[in-house]
């Protein structure tokens, strides 16, 4: 049976994240590495305070995702497929070899850094559930403007979608599609519209520091963001790597072209069940497991079995 | 006069045989007689395939021939390269696997529903070159015309040691595609679950057969045609209702193919109920083609069926249809004989009626169910769903559909499409331009991807009354039938009280109150049965649905 790891994004941390993984020493050493690169206390990293900026929640992600993918890798236990939705990308590139660790803590760190800097307040994101994309995209279209720019962001699934932009822009957009279809759509609670052309800026000197590393070729296949692709190269993960930022996350198609490729059995790495649950949802046959929420032995059962 | 200078013949007429011969001489030390041992079969591949072949590769919505596939991904690109491929459906991974490993460069097929998204990224990238979307029968057709395959790879469910092959309930398109190949010098190589001393019965001879391969597991096979009751909703009960009323008894509907959705599933059910009950028990719905759907077993046991011949098998069901030995098509062991080729023209030409559920629907009555960014092609909808000009029977229901008095006026084949006027995600059907247009675009086809035209079709079923576009000629005309039943949408907004009520008295258009029917007795309760449990009790035991069907 082919598998897939998932890797979380934004949206999936809580506070105290990193004392939930799996008690295993190869966790440690990621999380002394992690400790000494950032020459902080990891305590510091997923506290209430550090997770309400992008920059910690980004670390902390990569961190408890890529640690936990270690564990499988030392047991000898390599998925078919990798994937990560938005920052989950650099741990999925992690796991996938293109990418070391220390190379994507700086570079999440940086990512962090430029979006908390290129949009300040009144801006953000919001999430539609019960409309489609091109749908949403005509209503989208019609309410744009200059001052309050909004976006079609991410595709998680057929019907849930998000919008990035000015929260004077999402406001409008929700109340209308409220009456227009949505049968939910409210504001999310983050401070930045990731995955939309404001982030332009922030893509192009992301690529400028992909740029001075040495990546390697993918060891397993990268399912990606932006083209939902099956990515085989080391120049096509940059690119991916550099443009997620400032493009929707093509999240369903992502996984619905695992599925076509064989893949039955999706691991979602910590924190959370988000990226399980949308598997789920889209694909009544296939096995899930979220380690957040599964003993990681039986992980390693179905995985070797 | 007398020609003196006749020119010498020189060209030789046997190439094809020639060349057949020199490829099964080049894996005669591999061989065993007519046997490719199992572990040898990407070696064997490797020499009888060459490079640019056509080759066609049995596969369609319910039988895979699982192995050969999964051997040709791993035979050596630098030695069989550029394939044609000719598939009936692309189902599994290593259809398109082979494309991306170099192996295979185009395709010509007619469903990809399970691919559909990765084929969609494929054309757009140009890892695959597309030939054309077909329907069934025309795939089949071009096998004898223009796209004769060199190599044939089937499945069959067992040999015997001289290569004559039994494909039992499953038979499907297994002698088409064999008959291409094998009648114009082609290699024909078969994959089977065992070798046997005796067969139950030959389906395909060994003379049509080149090679047998044991193959690693048994061929995969989809019960695709079953339909759990449970999910069948209170409105597919009530447009089941308005098609035995408005349809199959006002036009004596009886040979008939239905569709795979829960709303046909629902008329087969309510036929030994609510039909029973108006009295239609040998007036409608005697002689079918379709599969051995496991909801018309009610309808069966009931004594409303005289006859079923089926495009496949479905799982779970071969016991049942063994049984019932009278009523479906069967071979002197007793089991199931399918033939999707035939099935399929007999569902073109000698049937009364195709009924069949849509996804989207223009105002003018053509229908698509492809979604954006997919390429999902057809299957045989269209075969059935459209009507056949050169047919010259006769039907009381086929002539039922003459509207004029002209001398050389004609009957017509319904072709009814069902639709709810929203789909989930507040989608609605009835829409002013086709997904279908945009795809054509994204993906480079030449045609737009339109299941059943629009000019084919006589009724439309919504859960808002019937609209029976075949008594209008005249399109603003049929326009307006469409839009006066398609509720809230786009179409349907159209419409206004005053029109719709004029169409109802001319009787273009038919509210559930016109047919006699109340919305409130539109009940799960009608259902003869009301889950797969029911089903298999009707059939005696008989039927002995797969695992996942099973909620006991």
């Amino acid at each position: 049976m082919k598998s897939a790891f998932l890797f979380p994004g934004q949206g999936s941390q809580y506070v105290g994240m990193l004392n939930d993984l799996p008690n295993d020493p190869v966790v440690k050493h990621i999380l002394e590495e992690s400790s000494d690169l950032l020459h902080l206390p990891i305590e510091s990293l997923h506290n209430n305070k550090a997770l309400s900026t992008t920059k910690a929640v980004q670390q902390c992600l990569l961190i408890a995702s890529v640690s936990t993918y270690k564990v499988f890798e030392k047991n000898g236990l390599i998925p078919s497929f990798v994937a990560g939705h938005s920052v989950g990308a650099f741990g999925a590139a992690v796991a996938a070899g293109v990418l070391t660790f220390e190379e994507a803590l700086k570079l999440v760190t940086l990512r962090g850094e430029l979006m908390e800097r290129t949009c300040d307040h009144g801006y953000g994101m919001a999430v539609v559930l019960g409309l489609d994309e091109y749908r949403l995209s005509e209503i989208v279209q019609q309410f744009f403007n200059e001052e309050e720019p909004v976006y079609v962001s991410n595709r998680n699934s057929p019907t849930q979608l998000t919008l990035s932009g000015s929260i004077k822009g999402l406001e409008k957009v929700i109340d209308y599609v409220k009456t227009h279809g949505a049968t939910s759509a409210r504001l999310l609670n983050v401070s930045t519209p990731s995955h939309c052309p404001l982030f332009k800026n922030v893509s192009e000197e992301l690529l400028g520091e992909l740029n001075k590393l040495d990546l390697k070729r993918p060891k397993i296949p990268i399912s990606s963001n932006v083209n939902s692709r099956l990515l085989r190269q080391a120049d096509a993960v940059k690119e991916d790597l550099a443009k997620s930022i400032c493009y929707p996350v093509r999240w369903h198609d992502a996984v619905n072209l695992l599925y076509e490729t064989g893949t039955r059995l999706f691991i979602e790495m910590p924190p959370g069940d988000v990226l399980t649950k949308l598997a789920n949802q889209a694909f009544s046959e296939v096995r899930t497991m979220a380690i957040s929420k599964s003993n990681i032995d039986d992980c390693f059962y179905v995985m070797s079995n | 006069m007398v020609l003196t200078n006749i020119p010498k013949v020189t060209r030789s007429w046997t190439t094809r045989l020639e060349a057949k011969k020199e490829r099964m001489e080049s894996v005669k030390s591999l061989v065993d007689g007519v046997i490719i041992p199992t572990d040898r079969i990407v070696e064997a591949m490797e020499l009888l395939i060459r490079p640019g072949d056509r080759v066609v590769l049995e596969g369609n919505n319910q039988k895979q021939a699982s192995f050969l596939s999964q051997s040709l991904v791993q035979v050596d690109p630098k030695k069989v390269h550029d394939l044609h491929m000719i598939m009936s459906s692309i189902s599994r991974p290593e259809h398109l696997d082979i494309f991306e490993e170099g192996i295979a460069r185009k395709i010509d097929f007619s469903y990809a529903g399970p691919q559909s998204l990765r084929i969609a990224q494929m054309i757009e990238d140009g890892k695959i070159e597309l030939g054309d979307l077909h329907t069934y029968i025309e795939l089949y057709g071009r096998l004898f015309i223009d796209l004769i395959p060199s190599v044939a790879l089937v499945a069959a469910d067992k040999a015997d040691r001289y290569g004559n092959l039994y494909t039992g309930p499953n038979t499907e398109e297994t002698p088409t595609l064999v008959e291409a190949a094998a009648f114009r010098d082609g290699i024909v190589i078969a994959q089977v679950n065992e070798i046997v001393d005796e067969l139950p019965r030959v389906d395909i001879p060994s003379s049509w057969v080149d090679f047998i391969v044991v193959a690693d597991e048994p061929y995969e096979l989809e019960p695709l045609f079953t339909r759990d009751p449970r999910h069948i909703t209170d409105i597919q009960i009530l447009q089941a209702m308005m098609v035995i009323r408005g349809i199959y008894e006002k036009h004596g509907v009886k040979s008939l193919n239905h569709g795979i959705g829960f709303n046909t599933a629902a008329i087969e059910l309510l036929l030994p109920t609510y039909a029973a009950s108006l009295g239609l028990k040998g007036k409608i719905c005697t002689n079918w083609v379709l599969n051995p759907h496991p909801t018309l077993i009610p309808a069966i046991e009931s004594g409303w069926v005289e006859s079923v011949h089926c495009f496949g098998g479905e799982l779970g069901m071969e016991k049942y249809v063994e049984a019932r030995r009278d009523i479906f098509f069967t071979g002197k062991d007793g089991s199931l004989r399918s033939n999707r080729t035939l099935a399929q023209l007999a569902g073109q030409y000698a049937v009364d009626l195709f009924i069949g559920s849509t996804l989207q629907m223009d105002g003018l009555g053509n229908s698509s169910t492809v979604t954006k960014g997919r390429v999902a092609g057809y299957g045989g909808a269209p075969n059935m769903g459209h009507d056949p000009g050169g047919r010259r029977h006769s039907t009381e229901a086929w002539y039922n559909m003459m509207t004029s008095d002209d001398p050389l006026a004609r009957g017509k084949k319904l072709v009814v499409q069902v639709a709810e006027t929203f789909q989930e995600a507040n989608k609605p059907v009835f829409v002013e331009s086709l997904d279908a247009i945009s795809v054509k675009d994204q993906a480079k086809l030449a045609l737009a991807p339109v299941m059943i035209y629009g000019e084919d079709v006589t009724h439309v079923v919504t859960e808002e009354g019937i609209a029976y576009l075949y008594k209008s000629d005249s399109i603003s005309e049929r326009r307006e039938m469409i839009a006066s039943v398609a509720g809230v949408t786009p179409i349907g907004m159209e419409s206004n009280p005053k029109t719709a009520e004029r169409l109802r008295q001319q009787g273009l258009i038919a509210m559930p109150e016109d047919l006699g029917i109340r919305r409130s007795d539109a009940k799960r309760s009608l259902l003869a049965a009301k889950n797969i449990d029911e089903l298999v009790q009707w059939s005696g035991g008989l039927y002995t649905p797969p695992a996942k069907f099973r909620s006991w």
